[in-house]
């Protein structure tokens, strides 16, 4: 019984090869753009959580501060939900530090009649508030603190970086939706022109006693085949643009990003991406039985 | 084998395409279902094989309730048919063996083997042995009509309907397909031919059954056959 379906799907799939080029084509194009966008994204996230990691809010503090103030100070922001930890630096830890960064200068910071420079409290932020929603309500706090005097926080190319984000998070939802809405309507209408095809095979299947499930079953491993090639021809051929990329592009940028490793999709993701492809050629199958194959 | 009570199908735009039919058809009988163009011939046909729901009335075949057959047991219901349409209904890109073949593939029969024998035995059992590999527009007109009751009969059916399969046949070529069809009688298939041939009635008395105009004019042989 399954070799006759197989064999039903297949004659199906050949006896238009063009169409269903076409219709291939589509697919792969559809998973491609989605697959560029994935991979885009993906590596957009990781880049911006690996820059995040290094996120740090300093809070310059008061010369008159002494010990236990400090001390109920690193409590008070300790017990904020976005830090995960406090250092302290003491004016001289901080005028120490700044003569290792400039040693050229290192005699003139000596000959200041009392060190400039504040004490501070660095702080790292928690995994899941490193990033500018995180740095702002966590500086919207510290702000009514009467001991802090000034804090610092590089947060605008986070903020610039988490708005391209946002748009490259829609562009790829809308964009991937119009082109999953196509995929389903290609693969429909190729279906539908197979049923068309087979309109005489199925009058006779129904006049000697063949079932619906009998009947339609082809058809339904027709469209999950096509979209299941689709899908893994799209996965190959983004395999082959993204090593492209890699030699081409990443390498040359490689130590302006930092280092940061740029990644393919994983084997899950990958897996996802076929499974889509089998949902969608379901989809457009049952579009066309539903509405062309009534027995 | 066949009841039909007060049965009447309208349509929209033949409101009357049968009116009030009763009647019956007993296990292994031969009856010609008679009428002109448009009498209802097809319309009878149709509800006997569960294309279309009457109106009202009701309607047994092999015992089913073919009115109230739900869609998912339709099949079951022709599984005990043989269906010989007007229009043949063959698959003009498959052989002879082939559109036999598929009839039998198509409700599970896997094993090539058992596929080919089955066949070549129908293709045998209509004088088309030697026809097998050509395609339907290879063969003459009485060729393709054997070809098509060969196909309704592969699955060993109960009971044949055949529309107008004499239709566009010469006299002796329609002779031949009456004779095959006493064959498949013979060997216990209850056979319903429809045909608005008067010479080919004439020639081959059976029992029948009259339409005109939807309605049942004539029903002859009781008492296994009765008008309502």
């Amino acid at each position: 019984m399954r070799g006759y379906f197989f064999r039903q799907a297949w004659q199906n799939l050949t006896q238009n090869p063009w169409l269903n080029a076409i219709t291939l084509g589509t697919i792969t194009l559809s998973f491609l753009i989605l697959g560029v966008f994935l991979i885009l994204f993906l590596n957009t996230k990781g880049l911006l959580e690996d820059w995040g990691g290094r996120i740090r809010v300093t809070a310059y503090l008061g010369d008159s501060l002494s010990q236990d103030p400090l001390n109920r100070l690193r409590e008070k922001i300790l017990g904020f939900e976005e830090v995960q930890e406090i250092k302290y630096r003491s004016k001289e830890e901080a005028l120490k530090l700044l003569e290792e960064k400039m040693p050229e200068r290192k005699e003139l910071l000596r000959g200041l009649p009392r060190n400039p420079l504040p004490a501070s409290l660095e702080i790292r932020l928690r995994g899941e508030y490193q990033n500018s929603e995180g740095v702002r309500s966590l500086v919207r706090k510290m702000r009514g603190i009467s001991e802090i005097e000034d804090i610092q926080y590089g947060s605008d190319w986070l903020e610039r970086f988490s708005a391209f984000m946002s748009l490259l998070k829609v562009l790829g939802l809308g964009l991937g939706g119009l082109l999953l809405l196509a995929t389903i309507v290609v693969i429909s209408n190729t279906i539908r022109l197979s049923i068309f095809a087979r309109r005489e095979e199925i009058e006779v299947m129904r006049s000697v006693g063949a079932t619906g499930p009998f009947i339609r079953a082809p058809f339904y491993i027709e469209g999950l085949l096509q979209g299941f090639l689709g899908a893994v021809l799209a996965v190959a051929v983004l395999f082959a643009l993204f090593q492209i990329f890699l030699t081409r592009v990443y390498e040359p940028l490689k130590d302006l990003l930092g280092n940061f490793p740029a990644q393919f999709l994983s084997l899950e993701q990958m897996a996802a991406v076929a499974l889509g492809g089998l949902v969608l050629g379901l989809f457009g199958t049952q579009v066309s039985v539903g509405r062309f194959l009534r027995l | 084998m066949i009841e039909m009570v007060r049965v009447s199908k309208a349509y929209e735009d033949n409101p009357n395409a049968l009116f009030d039919i009763t009647l019956r058809v007993e296990k292994g009988q031969f009856i010609y279902l008679r009428g002109s163009n448009g009498a209802g011939k097809t319309t009878l046909f149709k509800l006997l094989y569960a294309e279309e729901r009457p109106t009202a009335g009701e309607i047994w075949v092999n015992g089913f309730e073919v009115a109230r057959l739900k869609p998912r047991k339709i099949p079951f219901l022709r599984r005990t048919l043989g269906l010989v349409f007007q229009d043949l209904k063959l698959l003009p890109r498959r052989t002879a063996v082939e559109n036999i073949a598929f009839a039998l593939e198509v409700l599970g029969t896997e094993r090539d083997e058992v596929v080919k024998k089955a066949a070549a035995q129908a293709l045998r059992w209509v004088g088309l042995e030697r026809r097998g590999n050509c395609f339907p527009s290879q063969l003459s007109a009485g060729e393709q009509q054997r070809l098509a009751i060969a196909r309704a009969v592969v699955n060993d059916p109960v009971l044949l309907l055949a529309d107008e399969p004499t239709g566009n046949l010469s006299i002796t070529a329609a002779g031949e397909i009456i004779r095959l069809f006493e064959k498949i009688n013979l060997r216990g298939t209850t056979v319903v031919l429809a045909t608005h041939n008067e010479g080919l009635v004439a020639a081959w008395p059976k029992e029948k059954i009259v339409l005109e105009q939807g309605k049942l004019l004539e029903a002859s042989a009781p008492p296994l056959l009765s008008g309502g």
